[in-house]
């Protein structure tokens, strides 16, 4: 009954991309300033020394040429040459076969329905662990109750956990437990459920960095009680970014692209499923497009454009959903749904991603 | 276990290059560091290193706004939601729309052409969030912020006259006389705030200084700001920039909202948007601000009713409902109002006069 594997339809050529990225993952941010102890041989002479010859980070004396430093800094070529080959062995990231990729991949992976079925059909079943997922849209069409949606099933039909970062003031307890209503009348079930779903409240992009490396450091709570965190969801992402870039600002571009790393790190490095929402501006020709610029655009795996439908007479609860990028799934595909269904059609058993394996195998 | 960076902390930006410069990348790398000894090997003055080592080294020190952000879980919040209230309208329609009335802790937006009734609502906001508990009201008082110069005292002597009044019709126990013993118009008077701001720098400046206001009188739950579209508006010519100012501003009444418990109101003015050829009505200051407040409501007109929308929010189903401006303030649309066929309009209004949201309480 837990998240299900995925099913065994993925190409070659993606599992080489998987590589790629894990192999980015790894060398994240290794910028470890030279100390004693962090290797047999550097001592603290040698550390002294280095400092002569201006190396003070591991970084540096990767950098650098042995020769000429041994030279530069007076220390011995030799001892210099077997300090250099331990460090580059404890920074640099191991590879990976495709074939044990595929295996951890199959093994590990989840699918995670967003509760909304047209919604899993777009995303080929649902959010998959390990990747970013991004919500675009403007105001009201959505995206906050998409994030609702996803957090209430994966806390009540997975019974795991999730992490709602809220910058925007945009979360709801209230509406989250109409959610679960109308899953479940048990309310000992819908207390639980509210009690996997762990809200942080961050209104500025400094700390949002500091919960999000908060929560790497501590695991993700990994050996909290009551199942692992499956889903970390920021909502929203453009919120606490979007004034600080642009003008004469330097630092936002830099602020944003780490965020995009902690998000990364923690999608990959916990194998979770991470669910971000964006605003929407733009462009020359009238054409709505994702907000926070072209480098966030690469920060994303899948992209969807929520939009409301202004049809006379159309419910002011439907909207539409489009793929603006997927690796799985052809871009611009459209769905239709209804951001608060008649409780009547509300009696769902399975989830979309259950239905899919066994259409697919 | 620390993986803070320094580049991710919310230190000046020239102090964190001669941190990097001088090796230190992270919070690990500054454990064993003497704030001496940090001047020496950064080049920064004793008074940054101070605050280099407070920031980076305890993250959870409450000394830091912000910085120390608490997880809650979903059934945590479901239970502040609930002790928290709301702000009740005396448009019992627009009550139920909103759940009861606006929300605390949260942002709302009120819209609309000029004349509509925006100022209206929020003076009725000012009178109404006074009402003692017994009433089923907060008990708290109101910081009015007027950008326009539209604040008219004597239009707010004339509500809180009339919501006196209303009270004491419906006052049943001993303890509700005892409360209208003090719930009178001078007391209301001097609950309400009244901060006039001329321009945007005034409006930014106040924000900032809110907090302490706050601070030093936790009985305040609403602020309203009448209006942000008008300095706004007016004064900045550079539409990108002006669009970060607002996002970042949006930012802080967010974190004044969450941060205080207190209900923040905004009140925007309406603008004409043409595209494809058609011309209509959309609220100020851009698409991006739509984003700011949790909540927003668009008043607009109808013939001759007065009708208020729920365009967005996260916790209620959009609707639209007729509402009234009286001598008395913001009240239900009578019956002969919204219906062409009038039939008693005397006997009709006054039946619907007293309201079921406080007899109940």
């Amino acid at each position: 009954m837990l998240c299900q594997s995925i099913s065994p339809c993925i190409d070659k050529a993606r599992v080489a991309t998987l590589q790629d990225e894990l192999l980015n993952a790894s060398t994240g941010s290794d910028m470890v300033l030279l100390r004693e102890g962090l290797c047999p041989g550097l001592s603290e002479d040698l550390i002294k020394a280095l400092h002569g010859g201006d190396v003070r980070t591991v970084e540096d004396l990767v950098l650098s040429d042995p020769e000429h430093l041994a030279q530069k800094c007076s220390v011995s070529y030799k001892a210099l040459v077997a300090v250099r080959r331990v460090l580059l062995a404890q920074h640099t990231a191991f590879p990976v076969s495709g074939a044990d990729l595929y295996d951890e991949l199959l093994s590990s992976t989840s699918i995670l329905s967003t509760g909304i079925t047209s919604v899993d059909n777009l995303l080929d079943s649902g959010l998959y662990t390990g990747e970013i997922t991004e919500l675009c849209g403007g105001p009201g069409t959505g995206k906050t109750q998409m994030c609702f949606s996803v957090a209430v099933n994966v806390a009540h039909e997975l019974k795991q956990k999730v992490m709602y970062i809220d910058t925007n003031g945009g979360i709801c307890a209230n509406r989250l437990l109409q959610m679960l209503q109308q899953k479940t009348v048990n309310t000992a079930e819908q207390m639980n459920a509210l009690q996997r779903i762990s809200v942080l409240r961050v209104f500025d992009v400094f700390a949002l960095l500091s919960s999000l490396q908060n929560l790497r450091a501590s695991g993700l709570q990994k050996g909290a009680v009551g199942g692992s965190v499956k889903a970390v969801i920021v909502d929203s992402v453009s919120a606490v970014l979007s004034h600080m870039l642009g003008g004469k600002q330097n630092e936002g571009m830099s602020l944003m692209m780490q965020v995009a790393t902690e998000l990364k790190m923690i999608a990959k490095d916990f194998n979770v499923a991470v669910l971000v929402t964006n605003h929407v501006t733009r462009d020359g020709n009238n054409q709505l497009k994702a907000g926070l610029g072209q480098s966030w655009s690469h920060v994303p795996r899948t992209r969807i454009l929520l939009q409301r439908v202004e049809k006379p007479g159309a419910s002011s609860s439907l909207r539409t959903a489009t793929l603006l990028k997927s690796s799985r799934q052809p871009c611009y595909m459209i769905e239709e749904f209804d951001l608060s269904p008649q409780p009547q059609g509300e009696s769902r058993t399975g989830f979309a991603g259950k239905r899919k394996l066994d259409t697919d195998s | 276990m620390m993986l803070r960076t320094v580049s991710s902390s919310p230190l000046a930006p020239s102090v964190k290059v001669r941190l990097i410069n001088a090796g230190f990348h992270t919070a690990a790398d500054l454990t064993e560091v003497q704030p001496l000894q940090l001047c020496k090997a950064a080049g920064i003055s004793p008074e940054e290193a101070d605050e280099v080592l407070r920031t980076l080294r305890d993250d959870s020190s409450p000394l830091q706004q912000g910085a120390a952000v608490q997880s809650l879980t979903a059934l945590d919040l479901l239970h502040q939601e609930e002790t928290r209230g709301s702000i009740v309208t005396f448009c019992s329609e627009l009550d139920a729309v909103l759940g009861g009335g606006v929300p605390v802790g949260k942002t709302t937006e009120i819209c609309g052409v000029p004349g509509v009734g925006k100022t209206q609502l929020c003076v009725q906001l000012a009178v109404d969030v006074q009402i003692p508990v017994c009433f089923g009201g907060l008990g708290g008082e109101a910081v009015f912020i007027d950008t326009e110069g539209g604040f008219v005292v004597e239009r707010l002597v004339g509500v809180a006259e009339a919501a006196v009044k209303h009270c004491a019709a419906l006052a049943e126990d001993e303890e509700q006389r005892k409360a209208l013993e003090s719930f009178s118009v001078e007391k209301i008077l001097s609950g309400v705030f009244l901060i006039r701001c001329q321009d945007h720098t005034e409006l930014l400046a106040e924000l900032h200084l809110l907090h302490d206001f706050l601070r030093k009188r936790p009985q305040v739950q609403l602020v309203v700001i009448d209006s942000v579209a008008f300095p706004f508006r007016h004064e900045l010519e550079d539409l990108s920039h002006r669009t970060r100012i607002l996002t970042g501003f949006s930012q802080q009444l967010t974190h004044l909202s969450a941060q205080h418990g207190a209900a923040v109101v905004l009140t925007n003015q309406m603008t004409t948007k043409v595209s494809s050829g058609q011309s209509k009505l959309v609220p100020a200051l851009g698409e991006i601000w739509g984003h700011a407040a949790t909540q927003r409501l668009i008043l607009h007109w109808e013939g001759a009713q007065r009708f208020a929308s729920l365009y967005k929010s996260s916790s209620h189903r959009d609707a639209t409902v007729p509402y009234h401006i009286t001598a008395e303030g913001f009240r239900d649309a009578s019956v002969s109002a919204s219906s062409a066929s009038s039939l008693s309009p005397a006997a009709g209004s006054h039946s619907k006069r007293p309201r079921t949201e406080h007899q109940h309480s």
